[in-house]
Parts: C-alpha cells; sequence; structure tokens
C-alpha cells in the first residue's frame, strides 16, 4: 500500500496532468518550419544534389521524432514497447532501403 | 479481464483510455500493428526507391509533380494532426464537446487532402503516366495510393467514432477507440512526411 | 456447460466451434485444421518421391510435379507449420504466463478463421484446375503474366494474402498477451522458455509478415492490373521481387524454428527433472538469432550477382547465427547432462531433435560460404539442408509438444508405445529420406526437375529415399492412430500427469476450465510450479480473492469477415467485381458491426465455478 500511494502522489508530475497546448503548439511551429525548409531546399535550385538530399532527409527524420515524441506521446512513461516496435520496424526499413540503394541494380 | 476493471462507476478517470486493461491492450496492440505498418510502408518505400528512375517513355518527376500543390496537401494533413491532437487534450480534459469538434476538423482537412490527391492523381493520368506506364508509375501509384487508402480509411473510422460517442457518449469503452485513431492519424501524417520527401522533393532534385 | 449462464448465448455443439474465442478451443481448431493441411501437404511430398523413385519414371507429368512441388512447399510453411506452431501457443501460452486469456480473443478468432480462408482458397486450385506451379518462392518472370498464365499463381497470392492477415493478427495478439497479461510476480526474467520464443517469433512475425503483404500485393498488381514491379521490359527488376520475398522469407524461417527451440527446452527440462542450464544465456541467444534473422536474407541469393562485398556481408553474418544457435545446443546437453532423463515419447523427440538439427545447421554454414554456394545452389543438397532444419528442427518440435501437452489440450495421455512407435518410424525415414540427398546434390542432381536420366548414380539413392518418405508416412498414420486410440480411452488425466511438470499449466486440471485460473496465481520465481512443489505446496499461492470472472462472447463475426475476403479474392481473380465488392462489404460490414455493438461479455460467478465446470 506504501508503495502504491507514493507512485501515486509522484504521477501528477511525471505524467503533465493538466498539459496545455502549448507544447503541442510549439510540436506544431518546429513541423511547420522543417517542411518549410525541406521545400524552400528544393525550389531555390541552386544547392548541390547531395547537399540538398542531406537536408531533406534530415528534416524529415527531425519532424518524425518531433511528431512521434510530443504528438503520439512516445516520451511518455509506458510506452517502452511501442518505442521499441517503431524503432525495431526503422531499423528493418533501413536494412530495406540499403537493399533498394545498392543491392536491387548494379 | 479480471471482473473489477469494468465497473468504474461515476466519474470518469484522468486518462480514460488507459483506465481499462482492454483499453491497455488496445493501445498496445494498435502500437506493434503500427509497428508493423512502418514496415509495410518501408517496403513500399524501398520498391519506390529501387524503381524511381525506371520512367521509360513516361513523364519524369521533374516534369510531373506540381510543388505548391503538394505543399498545400502537406500543410492540410500537418493541421489536421494537430487537430487530432487537441482532440486528445480535449478527451483527457473530458470536454466531449470540444473533442467531437477537433475530430470534425480533423475529417474535413483528412477529405480535402483526399480531394486534392485524386486531382492529382487525375491530372497525371490525363498527362499520360498511368499505373501501367512504366515501373516509376506502378510504384508510384502503389505507394502513394496506400497512403492515400489509410487517410480514407481513417476519415471512415473517425466518422464512426464521433458517431458512438453522440450515441455512448464518453466512457472507458470508447475513449481507448479515440486515442488509438489519433495515434493512427498521426502516423499517417508520419508517413506523409517521408512520401512528400522522398518521393515528391527527391523527384523534383532529380 | 452452463449455457444459462446470465443472458449472453452460450452456444453448443457445431456453433460453439464456430463462434468461440476461448484461446483453448481456438488451439484446438488451429491444430485440426493445420494438422488436415498438413496430411495434405505430406501426401504431395509422397507423389513426388514416388515419381522419382527410378529414373525416367511417368507417375506424374512435368507440369503436374510442378504444381506438386509449389503446393508442398507452400502448404508445409504457411498451412501446416505455421498453423501447428498457433496451435501450441494458443493451448500453453495463456496457461504459462497465468492469464485467463488472449489480450484479444476476437481477434483470434479472426486469425484462425482468416488463415482457414486462405490455405482453403489456396487449395481449392486443385478443384479449379488452375495450380500454382512457380515454386514456393514464385520467383519472377516465372511467376508473371508472361509465363504464368491462368489463374494458378493467383491463388497462390490471394490465398497467402488472406491467410497472411491472419497470422499477422496472431503475432501481434501474443506480443500484447505476453507484454501485459502476465501473472502477478511473474517477470521477464521469469518467463517460461516457450513464452520467451513465441514472444520473440510473434515479434517477428508482426515485423516479416508486412514485407511479404507488399511483395504479394505488388505482384498481384503485375498480374491482374498491368503493373510493372517485376516487367523488366517496362523497367521492373526481377530481382526485386527476391530481395522482398527473402527480407521476409529468412525471418520466417526463424519464426518457425524458435518456437520449437522453445518446446525442446520446456521438454528437455522437464524430462531430465533439471532446471533449464543457462536460462538468461537461451534468452539472449533467442533474441540474437531473431536480429540476425533479418540481417542475413541475400544469403538465398548468393549466385544472382550482388558482388562480392554484398555476398561477403552476407556470408559472415549468416555464420554469425551459427554462435548463438550453439549456446542453445550446448545449454540443453547440459541440461541433459548429469539429470534423470525419463524417455517418454515426447523426450524421444526433443533428443532426436539435437543432433539433427546440429547436422541442418552444419550444411547451413556450409551453405553460407558464398563461394561454395555456387556449387551447391539449386541441388539437392538444399533440399536435404532446409529439411534438416524445418522438419528435423520444426516438426520434430511439434511431435515433442503435442506429446507433451496433449493431456494439457485433451485431457487425454497420448499412449506411449504407439508415441515411441511414431517416433521411431518417423525418425528413421527422415533420415533415411533426407540424409542421401546431401550426397545426390553433391554428384549433381537439381533439385525441382521432375525426372532423371539413368546411369548418372541417382538410382539407388533416389530409390532410397522414396523408401524413406513412406515410413514417414507411416510414422505420421500411427500418430493419427494414436490420436484416435486416445480418445477413446476415457480414463481421466491429473493436473500434472508428467509429475515433473515445472510451469504454471501443469497447476490447473486438464483440460482447463475456460477461465484458466479461477484465481490468478501469485508467481514468485522462475520455474514456479515446480518451485511451489518443492515447497511442499499443492498449489500455487493465489493473487487475488475468489471473485466473478470476466469473460468474452463469442462471436460469429469473425467467420463471416473471412468468408467475406474469400469470396472478394475469388471475385478479383476472375474479374467478377460485383463479387469483389460484395465480399469486401460483408468484411467491412461485420467490422462495423463490432465497432458499433459493444460485447459487455458475460460473469461466472463462484458458485458455478465451484462445479468445477469445464469448457
Amino acid at each position: 500500500m506504501a508503495n502504491d500511494h507514493s507512485a501515486a502522489a509522484s504521477e501528477p508530475k511525471r505524467r503533465h496532468r493538466h498539459e496545455g497546448p502549448q507544447k503541442h503548439v510549439v510540436a506544431f511551429v518546429l513541423s511547420l518550419v522543417l517542411t518549410i525548409i525541406a521545400f524552400a531546399a528544393v525550389s531555390a535550385g541552386e544547392i548541390n544534389t547531395t547537399f540538398t538530399y542531406i537536408i531533406l532527409v534530415s528534416m524529415a527524420l527531425l519532424q518524425v521524432f518531433v511528431q512521434l515524441a510530443f504528438w503520439m506521446h512516445l516520451k511518455d512513461r509506458g510506452h517502452l514497447f511501442a518505442t521499441m516496435g517503431i524503432i525495431f520496424g526503422i531499423i528493418v526499413v533501413f536494412t530495406m532501403v540499403i537493399m533498394a540503394l545498392y543491392w536491387v541494380w548494379w | 479481464m479480471s471482473a473489477h476493471d469494468h465497473h468504474l462507476d461515476g466519474h470518469l478517470p484522468h486518462e480514460p483510455e488507459k483506465a481499462t486493461l482492454e483499453g491497455r491492450n488496445k493501445i498496445l496492440g494498435f502500437w506493434l500493428f503500427l509497428g508493423a505498418e512502418t514496415v509495410l510502408f518501408g517496403t513500399l518505400f524501398a520498391a519506390f526507391i529501387a524503381l524511381r528512375h525506371q520512367t521509360l517513355d513516361g513523364p519524369t518527376p521533374d516534369h510531373l509533380f506540381e510543388l505548391p500543390m503538394v505543399f498545400a496537401a502537406t500543410m492540410i494533413l500537418l493541421v489536421s494532426s494537430l487537430a487530432s491532437v487537441f482532440a486528445v487534450q480535449a478527451l483527457h480534459q473530458h470536454k466531449v464537446k470540444a473533442m467531437i469538434v477537433w475530430l470534425i476538423i480533423t475529417i474535413l482537412l483528412g477529405l480535402s487532402f483526399l480531394g486534392l490527391e485524386i486531382y492529382e492523381f487525375n491530372t497525371y493520368v490525363s498527362e499520360g503516366h498511368k499505373l501501367t506506364t512504366s515501373a516509376f508509375s506502378s510504384s508510384f501509384y502503389t505507394l502513394v495510393g496506400f497512403h492515400g487508402a489509410h487517410v480514407a480509411f481513417g476519415v471512415l473510422w473517425i466518422g464512426l467514432l464521433i458517431a458512438q460517442i453522440f450515441k455512448k457518449g464518453l466512457t472507458v469503452v470508447t475513449a481507448p477507440k479515440i486515442y488509438v485513431s489519433a495515434i493512427y492519424w498521426h502516423f499517417i501524417d508520419v508517413v506523409w512526411v517521408f512520401i512528400f520527401t522522398v518521393v515528391y522533393l527527391m523527384g523534383k532534385v532529380g | 456447460m452452463a449455457a444459462h449462464a446470465h443472458t449472453v448465448k452460450r452456444y453448443r455443439g457445431l456453433m460453439d466451434w464456430l463462434t468461440t474465442v476461448d484461446h483453448k478451443k481456438i488451439g484446438i481448431l488451429y491444430l485440426i485444421a493445420g494438422g488436415l493441411f498438413f496430411l495434405v501437404g505430406g501426401l504431395e511430398a509422397v507423389l513426388i518421391r514416388i515419381q522419382l523413385i527410378k529414373p525416367m519414371n511417368d507417375f506424374v507429368g512435368a507440369d503436374t510435379f510442378n504444381q506438386l512441388i509449389t503446393m508442398h512447399g507452400t502448404t508445409m510453411i504457411f498451412l501446416a507449420a505455421m498453423p501447428m506452431l498457433f496451435a501450441l501457443m494458443n493451448a500453453v501460452i495463456p496457461l504459462q504466463i497465468g492469464a485467463r486469456d488472449v489480450a484479444f480473443p476476437f481477434l483470434n478468432s479472426l486469425g484462425f478463421w482468416t488463415f482457414f480462408a486462405g490455405g482453403v482458397l489456396l487449395n481449392i486450385s486443385w478443384f479449379a484446375g488452375d495450380i500454382p506451379d512457380a515454386g514456393w518462392t514464385s520467383y519472377v518472370p516465372l511467376a508473371g503474366p508472361m509465363y504464368a498464365g491462368g489463374h494458378g499463381v493467383d491463388y497462390y497470392l490471394m490465398g497467402l494474402q488472406i491467410a497472411g492477415i491472419g497470422t499477422l493478427l496472431g503475432g501481434i495478439n501474443f506480443m500484447a498477451t505476453i507484454i501485459n497479461m502476465r501473472a502477478p510476480g511473474m517477470s521477464f526474467m521469469r518467463m517460461p522458455m516457450f513464452t520467451w520464443t513465441i514472444f520473440i517469433t510473434s515479434a517477428l512475425i508482426v515485423f516479416a509478415f508486412p514485407v511479404l503483404t507488399v511483395g504479394l500485393v505488388a505482384l498481384t498488381f503485375d498480374r491482374l492490373f498491368q503493373a510493372n514491379f517485376f516487367e523488366t521490359g517496362n523497367g521492373g527488376n526481377a530481382v526485386l521481387w527476391e530481395h522482398i520475398f527473402w527480407v521476409f522469407g529468412h525471418p520466417e524461417v526463424y519464426i518457425l524454428i524458435l518456437p520449437a527451440f522453445g518446446v525442446i527446452s520446456e521438454v528437455v527440462s522437464t524430462f531430465s527433472r533439471k532446471r533449464l542450464f543457462g536460462y538468461s544465456s537461451m534468452v539472449f541467444a533467442t533474441v540474437l538469432i531473431a536480429f540476425l534473422g533479418f540481417m542475413v536474407w541475400a544469403h538465398h541469393m548468393f549466385t544472382t550477382g550482388l558482388g562480392p562485398v554484398a555476398n561477403g556481408l552476407f556470408s559472415i553474418a549468416t555464420m554469425l547465427i551459427a554462435v548463438p544457435t550453439g549456446v542453445k545446443i550446448f545449454n540443453w546437453l547440459f541440461t541433459l547432462w548429469g539429470g534423470s532423463i525419463s524417455f517418454t515419447s515426447a523426450s524421444l523427440f526433443a533428443i532426436g531433435f539435437i543432433p539433427t538439427f546440429v547436422m541442418g545447421g552444419v550444411t547451413g554454414v556450409m551453405l553460407a560460404v558464398a563461394p561454395a554456394d555456387f556449387q551447391y545452389h539449386d541441388t539437392y543438397f538444399v533440399v536435404a539442408h532446409f529439411h534438416y532444419v524445418i522438419v528435423g528442427g520444426l516438426i520434430f518440435g511439434i511431435f515433442s509438444g503435442l506429446h507433451y501437452w496433449w493431456p494439457k489440450m485433451f485431457g487425454r495421455v497420448l499412449n506411449e508405445k504407439l508415441g515411441k512407435a511414431t517416433f521411431w518410424t518417423f525418425f528413421i525415414g527422415f533420415h533415411m529420406t533426407f540424409f542421401i540427398q546431401h550426397f545426390l546434390g553433391l554428384i549433381g542432381m537439381p533439385r525441382r526437375v521432375w525426372t532423371y536420366l539413368p546411369g548418372q548414380g541417382f538410382d539407388t539413392m533416389n530409390a532410397v529415399s522414396t523408401v524413406g518418405a513412406f515410413l514417414m508416412g507411416i510414422g505420421t498414420i500411427i500418430f493419427v492412430v494414436n490420436v484416435i486410440v486416445s480418445a477413446a480411452n476415457k480414463k481421466p488425466v491429473a493436473d500434472d500427469p508428467w509429475e515433473d511438470g515445472r510451469s504454471l499449466e501443469w497447476s490447473i486440471p486438464s483440460p482447463p476450465p475456460e477461465y484458466n485460473f479461477k484465481q490468478l496465481p501469485l508467481v514468485r520465481s522462475y520455474d514456479a510450479w515446480w518451485n511451489e512443489k518443492q515447497k511442499g505446496n499443492t498449489e500455487m499461492p493465489p493473487a487475488e480473492p475468489v471473485g466473478p470472472i470476466h469473460m468474452p462472447s463469442p462471436s460469429i463475426l469473425p467467420l463471416i469477415m473471412s468468408i467475406g475476403l474469400f469470396a472478394a479474392a475469388l471475385g478479383f481473380m476472375y474479374d467478377h467485381l460485383i463479387i469483389a465488392i460484395a465480399g469486401l462489404v460483408v468484411t467491412f460490414g461485420s467490422m462495423f458491426c463490432r465497432s458499433v455493438f459493444d460485447d459487455h461479455g458475460f460473469h461466472i460467478e463462484p458458485e458455478e465455478q465451484e462445479k468445477g465446470v469445464h469448457a
């Protein structure tokens, strides 16, 4: 019982009990900025191709991280297996992209 | 599955979606399903990446894609994702009306995304870019079409859930459904981030 | 049983089986369906071997031979082996983790019925006269619209697609069950080894099957809608199919073998009366095998010409898998070492498994050497290798598990004499069939060819191989006889019939009541039930007071949804769009009903539990 109580008492802090919309608006603005950078990099058209690719991929990865962590609550408590599932999925996808890039045509 | 999980009479807990074992199972199971969906879309992406240069006599990506339209679609989906975040927040605060309003906004944005996509596909077909044109076109339509089908399913699903909320109210049974559908909707947005990056933007760069 | 319980309708007889959401009954359904397909696949195997018994035989034609090998492989992997694993999973996992049911009982039933619909769809191709004949791997362009006209390969694509849905649902279900439904006190490192392997297998299913789904969709689009994924003439790429198939296909073989590892761990430990040696290293090895299993797919494709870098990488990664597998083998040996071993049928199959699987593993490492593989590729050496790991590994494991858990599943012990007869005929027949095929391969007999010329040194070895196949057939028939004999035997079975049971399933009646545990058990150690017995306890300490138990209601919807999918697939194949759409409407309509009408379930009150209700 003692354990239950302490767990309950510490809950509100850890769960952001009355979280406002600010955090989500910040995540939204971040996503917006990342998207615009990506589109701008392509529209500009002046930059070298490899560099543009690097920008595009990093913007996409950052945005996905932001959305997974904040909007999909992956950073919250009790999401261990959800996170592991997504990470393992990403590993599989990564190997398949390598496959598609290097081992389908040669 | 034990008995006392069920009789949460009277007031709703703070996070009603996680109040019952059934609810927690549903959320966990759904995340695992999303892990599978990640691989599903990943395979479609891999096929697309492998075949992206195989345009043969058909139109090339550079010639085909219109960035303003893609940007509009991206914004629509991003805002709809924000709307569904607010819906879940309203769910946590037990504000049923606000929740329904946000869900309806989500659906409307989803519908406009679909409308845009249908218009886009229609234009492409008229420009001679059909499923059968080349390996590039086959993989393009399959990848983007699978995403579009997911959006369509999401719209129908969330619509059905809104009807259920009207009928049954917000309970420990309906709350997990809403929560899970929101996660699904975000996932669709996440997939779209990769589609606009890999398919459209990289297609433009060449 | 209590047909009058509360307001929920309880079904009897056939309707009970069609609507059940009870994991124990679904396990039995999987066993019956999987066993039936096993017999069909076995019959196909025997026909293949009769054709090859002598040179220039004309028992079946070349076309029929192609159909036989295709259907044999597909049926055995997807419709026999996997369902029989699902049978054991369903029958045992909730009991081993001290749960009343799986996380999603409805999905469990849906998973079974979709698998069954897919299996039936694949097999009615025999009656439609349009049979898949491009091998179980369905390589393009052979399986493409150009070279495989007609609907044969369509049956393969649609059947596997539908069966795949069921498997994926099962994988998600068992992962969620093991994560969320463990009894109080059962930490991850107290889970029985079988539960661990099923957990990892389920994860492999969840991450590997979507790849197959996409591959099947792409090939279906190529065949039905003239898409160009694999059409070289229109920019497609045939190697892409090989990649997609094996990115799925290699994890698939670990999906098959890991549960067998789990069964062997349980059986070896129980019948040596010893704690499993190196439990935590076993867990680690299982996880490592699963992870590496995703990184080695291209070793099936050495001869496509991926280049030295890719071949080298995949060669090394493949050989690495031998390390955790070796850890497992030694752990089993050390568990047996110094144990007081009882040689029951289950234990014989487990002990027979160990050397057999080692042989399959060793030929696996031989095949992993890329330059050497250019010699072995597409010969009978490969056939021998994968039958050693799949039959000598998985099927021995399944037979072992069936003999071991039969009393828990059905409340009857299988006859030991007949069990041992099964083992010896099957074991000897197996080695007779496949050991010799290594040498057939090494002297150059190609696989998947319907006949051969005399005077190449193939004749005697092929004849021996065929006799072995008959022996395996006889072993299987003895097992079926055993099942019938034991069903006629009405002697009740004790809760712990082997008397050395170690995990929670042996602490409850055989067969268990439909709610499994009257009170959820409190788990205080690894090998929980064994340790309680050592302390002199006759039952598990309860973790909750006696109370009403909530149960999910039965439902006919899963069956209807699968019939819908079945009809839709036929509609798409034969261009009857109305049927296709009607089928999908039925399926989605059922989903709609499931979402709209809440399942409140029902309660079993303590008084009813006292009556000793049985499922």
